[in-house]
């Protein structure tokens, strides 16, 4: 990679892209209210299980192919791709998650010029992946590495939303960290090598989690 | 038109015991059932109706009047093995109104080395509208599968549909310890994907236990409803939490079942987690019984088959 570039994935990756990650906990807040993770392990188990099933089987896979169609100019497969794993989000506040953050990405990247990103920030249906494909093919960083990172972000925005739920303290919040590592590379590794009729999951329980939560009495989060 | 026919005497050797480890032929049985269903004046007719194999349907009944054509289908070996396929194409004409639903549970048996595979088909032109009521699909330990259900809808067609999975059997302490079950369940409109499930649960894996996946509950399944209105999802959890009091103490099996319903893009989706595909169904079905007025203009009108 072009020493360049990687500051560009950084950029891309960190907690601080202003898209309003932070508001969402992605089913993780229900779970934590109807018991299901209560503890730095139950914690891991829901986090590293869903890394190693959904965004393995389907978000990483789908990832490749919108970060393809970007390259190859082609807008209409990158909507085709969107449209797939937006239909397979199991929950509205699944689907909205996604719509918000893919459209404050669409926003910023088109604030920075990627006049691509422009027709996105009202489309009805945006995932954050379809943009931070965008990105990462605009800015020429390599597809694996992309995809390492934005395994990464949603690893690290889980993370965060467990240590303010349980809580977890700080080294706890590290330890997680550290073994997502080989859990996010194995999952790239075989994300990026799916062929088209192996790609999709269902996790019954983060489903039931995202449903559950529209109902719940006290909620920091919007999912 | 076909109506159920005598049982072949070899479909009859079919019919195993329930625990029965199945030796499985080097190619299974070859099923396909093609439905057509055509709007004629105030009528749904079964317009067509072609079958190659042990797939029939039952002589079409109108319990509801004739607006609206209820059919059973019927699969007369009583259980899918290893290397059968069946292929189930459902397609309703413009305006055409019915009701799929099956006398019995599908049953998946053990394997012992191919995959068997029912892969159903429905489409359901503009101003139609399909229910697709099955009853619950039961799958042996050591069953391989590939079930796949795909709804293609044009314009405003309305659906109500459901797919009731029991992994294992728990009334016989069996989990699914061995095999593997892939379940799709697509539904489309207009060439655009609306609502995309695909289930892989291969036996013993993490999946079955974890708390993001099926929370180690045999039972698992999913409503999804084209045409609901913006109250559907209050209305159902309104019905549920008044059928089942949840100010009541509730008996051990039930504590951890959850009954969700969620309103996604174009799509209402309601789900069950938990023992008892009976409970699935009943859930279900007053799901249904909201939805149903709503999106039909109809009251509830409940198959004779199902015994809920």
């Amino acid at each position: 990679m072009n020493p360049a570039t990687l500051p560009r994935l950084l950029q891309l990756c960190s907690p601080t892209l202003p898209v309003g990650a932070y508001a969402y906990s992605q089913g993780l807040e229900s779970a934590v209210e109807q018991g299901w993770v209560r503890d730095e392990a139950s914690a891991g188990a829901w986090i590293l299980g869903l890394l190693d099933h959904t965004v393995r089987r389907l978000d990483l896979p789908v990832f490749a192919r919108l970060y393809g169609a970007w390259q190859a100019g082609d807008a209409d497969a990158a909507r085709r791709w969107n449209a797939r794993l937006y239909a397979a989000r199991e929950a509205a506040e699944l689907q909205r998650e996604d719509q918000q953050l893919g459209a404050a990405l669409a926003r910023l990247l088109s604030d920075l010029g990627l006049e691509e990103a422009e027709p996105w920030r009202n489309a009805p249906r945006v995932c954050f992946a379809t943009l931070f494909g965008l990105a990462a093919a605009r800015w020429a960083i390599p597809l694996p590495e992309a995809a390492t990172g934005y395994a990464w972000a949603w690893t690290e925005n889980q993370v965060i939303a467990a240590t303010r739920l349980i809580p977890l303290g700080q080294t706890a919040t590290q330890r997680l960290l550290v073994a997502a590592g080989p859990v996010i590379a194995a999952a790239v590794v075989d994300g990026l090598k799916r062929p088209d009729e192996e790609i999709g999951a269902a996790a019954p329980g983060l489903a039931l989690a995202g449903a559950l939560h529209e109902t719940q009495y006290s909620r920091l989060f919007r999912s | 038109m076909q109506t159920l026919l005598p049982t072949h005497p070899k479909e009859k050797d079919r019919r195993m015991p329930p625990s029965a480890m199945v030796p499985t032929p080097a190619t299974g049985w070859q099923a396909r059932l093609t439905l057509g269903f055509q709007r004629q004046h105030a009528r749904t007719i079964l317009g067509s109706c072609a079958h190659h194999g042990p797939l029939r349907v039952q002589r079409p009944f109108y319990p509801e009047g004739d607006e609206i054509c209820h059919v059973a289908l019927l699969h007369p070996p009583g259980g899918v093995v290893g290397g059968d396929e069946l292929r189930i194409d459902v397609t309703l004409h413009s305006d055409a109104r019915a009701l799929v639903t099956t006398p019995a549970a599908g049953k998946f048996y053990r394997s012992a080395g191919p995959r068997a595979r029912q892969i159903q088909r429905l489409r359901v032109a503009a101003g139609a509208a399909l229910e697709w009521l099955p009853q619950e699909n039961i799958v042996y330990s050591g069953a391989r599968v590939h079930a796949g259900t795909h709804v293609e809808l044009q314009g405003d067609a309305r659906f109500i549909g459901w797919e009731i999975l029991c992994l294992g059997r728990p009334a016989a302490g069996e989990r699914f310890a061995t095999g593997d079950y892939r379940q799709d369940f697509e539904l489309w409109r207009d060439g655009e994907p609306l609502y995309l499930e695909h289930g892989r649960y291969p036996g013993g894996d993490v999946i079955l236990d974890a708390r993001w996946g099926l929370q180690s509950q045999p039972v698992s399944a999913t409503l999804a409803c084209v045409g609901a209105p913006p109250d559907g999802v209050a209305a159902i959890r309104a019905e549920w939490e008044a059928f089942t009091d949840p100010t009541a103490p509730r008996p051990a099996e039930q504590s951890e079942e959850r009954a969700t319903a969620t309103q996604l893009d174009g799509v209402l989706v309601c789900r069950y987690l938990g023992t008892s595909t009976a409970r699935a169904r009943r859930f279900f079905t007053s799901a249904w019984s909201v939805l149903r007025p709503k999106v039909l203009g109809r009251p509830p009108c409940p198959s004779r088959f199902w015994n809920t």
